[in-house]
Formats: structure tokens, C-alpha cells, sequence
């Protein structure tokens, strides 16, 4: 398993080269790969094939839990556990449990979308292995990158190699894990 | 991208069609509003009166929405929303028609008065024997609750609103033709003073016109309450005229789903901003339970024997039917981004601001043991025939002035940042 390699890299010199690239790579059917430029291409996650994140769900979850933790805190603590008057109020009413109920929703869907975000994307990554390809700073600067990983299970060395040369990649070169 | 945005709406036969339906628009207008003349014939006049009132406050609501939707893309300078103003300056156009039809109630007011508003009799009895002359919580609102101040303030509403409009109207119209810079910086300065004069006008307009309906009752919320109605109005009705020239073909290759989405974005903040606001009331009402706040909630849930009455229904349809629904379809992006989806939940909120309107006027009406009339009447009548009169005027106004100018603002220096071509 040493030996595997991470995966192949092809350079591409403009945004629509590497635009039409990656459709291709994507028409071929390559789930585990990516695409790496200097500057956010208009419509990249369509050429992808990328779905919409997950993370709106995990924020809805999160705000759900939030307006549930309210009323049920308020309820439990004060209509339930430890019965209080308080101003000639009824012991419990969603009313006034409403002003904490809405600053947890808002709390809750917060922290869900940081967190969900951050494990979705892997972020911190200290370590990636195109930081070994010597030429990985030009996608800082001019250049244009598809990488394709050899965990896919479509990656064959000699076809990917061939779909990458066909797509117009120039310098297509193996990576180390 | 501009000559690819001019190119499209230039090709398609805008004028006739325009032209037709502004005819049947007028038509259909006429007859609401015949229809509501007939109903004085029928129920009390105070209940016609009331139900014409509901209907020229849900229009110019809406009117007074796009007015600040439009002042607040300049004063933004905002690029996304350029391609859609020109549909709201259009809408601005019916000012002076909603003035012309605020008319008969200035009218009733000075023929009649206390007939509408209850304040402006001064000899009218009070529940403990006195009358409203003598009620000192009169007495010490009379400086801005007389007559010669209402009709001043209606006079000075309509009119800061007309201007401001021509202003706008002017600026982004001539800009067409000469595609001078210099109107898109008269328009900020418009925005600059426009977003202030409205903010107060549209406040004290919620005042007068509704809120003094009961002249015993205080929030402080009022005005903002009134201004969240008037921004979802106006961005429905965006919405609307959006998918309806999308769907015959003038937006196409104009509009992309950025617009429904940022559109649709504007109209979950402002359900948010509506139900924190409608909330707040209610909650500090609720909360501080003196009896000078409750009555105005009491007369909406209870009749005198502590019965439940229509109204506390019509509460519960509002409080989800105004928030949580569209609160929670508005969260989707594919229903934000879905024309024919974002515009059945702009109808929908176009209806419910409809229902919040009259639910904030028609209690008014009680019988002699001081229950509100039932929201199921005969009145409820004559606030459809009212919307669709003075519905049929503004939309006959809107599509009177929709054939004078180009679709977009073809000469707007934010133009290429709007349309998308891809």
C-alpha cells in the first residue's frame, strides 16, 4: 500500500481549459477529485457535478434543537421542576418563553453551521499531499489544476492518465501520498 | 452585457399587449369599485367606509414598499436588484391614483366626521357617559388628532411620496435616453433624504389612518409593524411581475435564479423582521397586562361574556400564516429559486398582509355591547371589492406607464453587474 501514489495532476493554462476539463472528468464518472485555481470560476460546482452542501440541513437541525432546548428549559424549570409565580403569570406559556427559545434557535443554527461546516471541509488540514508538487504555487498565481486521487474507484493509471490528456492537461504527473 | 440585456425585451411586442391589459385592469377596477358604491346601499356606511379603508391601506402599503425597496438599492447602490427596480418605478406611478382614491374618505371625514375615524366626533358618547371632547386622553392627543391635521397629514403623505417618486422616475427614465451618470447620483441623493421622509411618513400614515383608529391605545411598534407589511408586499409583488414577464418572455436571458434567490432572501428577512416585530407588541402587551394596552388585543380574542369570538381565529391564521409558513418554505433555496414555487408564497404573503390589514381595521366595528363585528360578514365583501377596485386602478397605472420606458434600465452604470448571461 506504500507504493500507492495519491493520484495524478494535469496543469491547465486558462479557466475555460480547465472548466471544460473537469466536465469531462466528471462525464467520465470520478467521484474523489478536485480542482485547484488561483480565483473562483462561475459555475464550477455545475462542471463538477457538485451537489449543494449538507450544511443548510445541519443548521436547520441545529436551530430545531435550539427552539426545543428553550422552551423545554423553561418549561421544565419553571412550570415543571420548581413551580414559581412569577408577576401573576401562568407557570408556563410558550409567550414568554418565546425571547429565549428564538436567541437558542439563532445560537444553535450558529454553532451547527461553523461545526458542520469545518467537519464537512476537513478545515484545519495541515498537510495536503499537492503541497509535495513542486509547481502547486503557480495555482496561487496563473495556473489552473485538476487533481483526480487514486482512491477513486475508477482511477487506472494508464485511462486516467489518458482522460486527462484528453481533456487538454499539460504536465500530467504522479503524486506521492 | 449590456447590449446582450438590451437586446432581448427590444424584440418583443411589449406595447399592445400592455395596452389591453391595462384596459381590463381598468375595467375590473371600475367595478370593484362600483360594486363597493353599491354596498353603501346595503350595510351601514361606516362598514363600507372601513372596508375602502382596508383596501387603500393594503395599496398604498404596497406602493410605499417599492418607494423604499427602490430608495434602499440606491442608497446601497446595489447592482443585483437593477434589472428589477424598473418594474417598482413603474409601480410608483400609482401614487396619485391611490391619492385620488383616498379622497372619499377625507371627503366622509370632514362631511361625516366620526363616522370612520371615531375621534374626529367630538360629541360622540363614551362608555362611561362622557364624551370624546371631555376624554382627557383625548384632550392630550388633540394637537395631532383634529381634523385640520389629518387632512394636512394625508395632503403632506401623498405628496412626499408623489415627489419622491417623480424624482426616481425621472432620474432612472431620462437615464435611458441620454445615459448620464449624473441621474444615478441624483437618485442617492433622493434616497439620502427619501429614506428618512419615508420612514416618518409611512409611520405617521399607519398612525393616523389606522392605529387612531382606537385613539386610546398606544405602541410604539405601529409604525414598524406597518413598514415590515409594506416591504413583503413590495417584494411579492416584485416577485410576481418577475415571473410573470419571465414566463412571456421579456426577462428571459435577463433574470437568473441570483435574482429569485436574493429576492427570495430580502422576503425571508423581512418574515423575520414582521414576526419580531408583531411579536414584540404583542409580548410587551402581554407582559405588562395593564388594561389601557389589553383591550386593543381583548377586543381581537374575547367577546364581553369571555367567549372566544372570530377574530382571535383570524390572530392564530395570521401568527402562522404570515410567519411560520413562510418562514419555513422560504428557508428552501430550490422554493426560492423556483419561479411558479416563490410566486405561489408571494400570493400567499400578498393575501395574509391582506388579512393582518383587516384585522387591524375592521374590529373597529362593534355592536352595542362593544364585541367586534364577526371577520365572516357581509364587510368582508366590500374589502375584496375595495382591493380589486383600487387593485384595478394600480395595476391599470403600473401598466399604463410599463410601454413608455425600456424593460431595464438599459443605461444604469450597475447594468453589466445584473443580467447574467450564462
Amino acid at each position: 500500500m506504500a507504493a500507492q501514489p495519491y493520484g495524478l495532476i494535469a496543469t491547465f493554462e486558462t479557466a475555460a481549459d480547465v472548466y471544460h476539463a473537469a466536465e469531462q472528468v466528471r462525464d467520465a464518472g470520478y467521484k474523489n477529485w478536485d480542482v485547484i485555481a488561483p480565483c473562483p470560476i462561475h459555475g464550477m460546482d455545475k462542471a463538477m457535478g457538485l451537489k449543494r452542501s449538507i450544511v443548510p440541513r445541519i443548521s436547520l437541525a441545529g436551530g430545531i434543537t435550539g427552539f426545543i432546548t428553550g422552551m423545554t428549559l423553561i418549561w421544565y424549570t419553571n412550570g415543571f421542576d420548581y413551580q414559581l409565580i412569577v408577576g401573576g403569570k401562568p407557570l408556563f406559556s410558550p409567550m414568554f418563553a418565546f425571547p429565549v427559545s428564538y436567541e437558542l434557535t439563532i445560537l444553535f443554527t450558529a454553532f451547527a453551521t461553523i461545526i458542520g461546516m469545518f467537519v464537512l471541509n476537513g478545515l484545519p488540514m495541515h498537510y495536503h499531499p499537492v503541497l509535495k508538487y513542486d509547481k502547486i504555487g503557480r495555482g496561487l498565481d496563473d495556473r489552473f489544476f485538476i487533481v483526480i486521487e487514486s482512491r477513486d474507484p475508477r482511477f487506472n493509471d494508464a485511462n486516467t492518465k489518458a482522460l486527462l490528456e484528453k481533456a487538454g492537461g499539460k504536465e500530467i504527473t504522479t503524486l506521492e501520498a | 452585457m449590456s447590449s446582450h440585456a438590451a437586446s432581448a425585451p427590444a424584440a418583443l411586442p411589449a406595447e399592445s399587449t400592455a395596452a389591453a391589459g391595462a384596459t381590463k385592469a381598468l375595467v375590473i377596477g371600475l367595478a370593484g369599485i362600483a360594486v363597493t358604491a353599491v354596498g353603501l346601499f346595503v350595510s351601514p356606511a361606516a362598514n363600507v367606509a372601513l372596508s375602502w379603508l382596508v383596501g387603500i391601506t393594503y395599496w398604498t402599503a404596497i406602493a410605499i414598499g417599492m418607494l423604499m425597496m427602490i430608495l434602499i438599492h440606491h442608497i446601497f447602490d446595489a447592482s443585483w436588484s437593477v434589472v428589477i427596480r424598473r418594474q417598482w418605478e413603474h409601480g410608483l406611478s400609482a401614487f396619485k391614483w391611490l391619492a385620488v382614491l383616498f379622497l372619499p374618505l377625507l371627503i366622509t371625514a370632514w362631511t361625516n366626521p366620526g363616522l370612520v375615524w371615531p375621534w374626529m366626533d367630538l360629541t360622540r358618547e363614551m362608555h362611561g357617559g362622557h364624551t370624546v371632547g371631555h376624554d382627557v386622553l383625548y384632550i392630550k392627543k388633540s394637537g395631532f388628532l383634529n381634523l385640520q391635521m389629518f387632512t394636512f397629514m394625508t395632503a403632506a403623505f401623498f405628496g412626499i411620496w408623489m415627489f419622491l417618486s417623480w424624482r426616481l422616475r425621472k432620474a432612472s427614465f431620462t437615464q435611458d435616453v441620454d445615459g448620464d451618470v449624473k441621474w444615478t447620483l441624483k437618485s442617492r441623493v433622493t434616497a439620502a433624504m427619501g429614506l428618512p421622509l419615508g420612514a416618518i411618513t409611512l409611520t405617521l400614515a399607519a398612525i393616523y389612518w389606522v392605529k387612531s383608529l382606537e385613539y386610546h391605545w398606544f405602541s410604539t411598534m405601529y409604525g414598524v409593524w406597518f413598514f415590515a407589511n409594506c416591504a413583503r408586499g413590495a417584494l411579492c409583488m416584485g416577485v410576481v411581475i418577475m415571473v410573470w414577464l419571465l414566463n412571456r418572455g421579456d426577462y428571459k436571458g435577463v433574470l437568473n435564479t441570483n435574482h429569485f434567490h436574493s429576492i427570495g432572501q430580502l422576503m425571508l428577512a423581512f418574515t423575520v423582521f414582521w414576526a419580531y416585530v408583531t411579536f414584540s407588541q404583542y409580548f410587551l402587551i402581554w407582559n405588562a397586562n395593564v388594561p389601557e394596552e389589553t383591550f386593543w388585543y381583548n377586543l381581537r380574542e374575547l367577546n364581553h361574556d369571555g367567549s372566544t369570538n372570530q377574530w382571535w381565529y383570524v390572530g392564530l391564521v395570521i401568527l402562522f400564516g404570515h410567519f411560520v409558513l413562510p418562514f419555513v418554505l422560504l428557508l428552501s433555496y430550490r422554493y426560492k429559486v423556483t419561479p411558479h414555487i416563490i410566486r405561489r408564497i408571494a400570493f400567499w404573503v400578498l393575501t395574509i398582509i391582506l388579512v393582518d390589514i383587516t384585522y387591524n381595521i375592521l374590529p373597529v366595528l362593534k355592536d352595542h355591547h362593544g364585541d367586534a363585528a364577526p371577520f365572516f360578514s357581509l364587510n368582508l365583501l366590500w374589502v375584496l371589492s375595495s382591493v380589486v377596485g383600487i387593485g384595478g386602478v394600480c395595476v391599470w397605472s403600473y401598466l399604463r406607464s410599463f410601454p413608455t420606458t425600456k424593460l431595464i434600465p438599459i443605461r444604469d452604470p450597475r447594468i453589466g453587474e445584473s443580467p447574467d448571461p450564462s
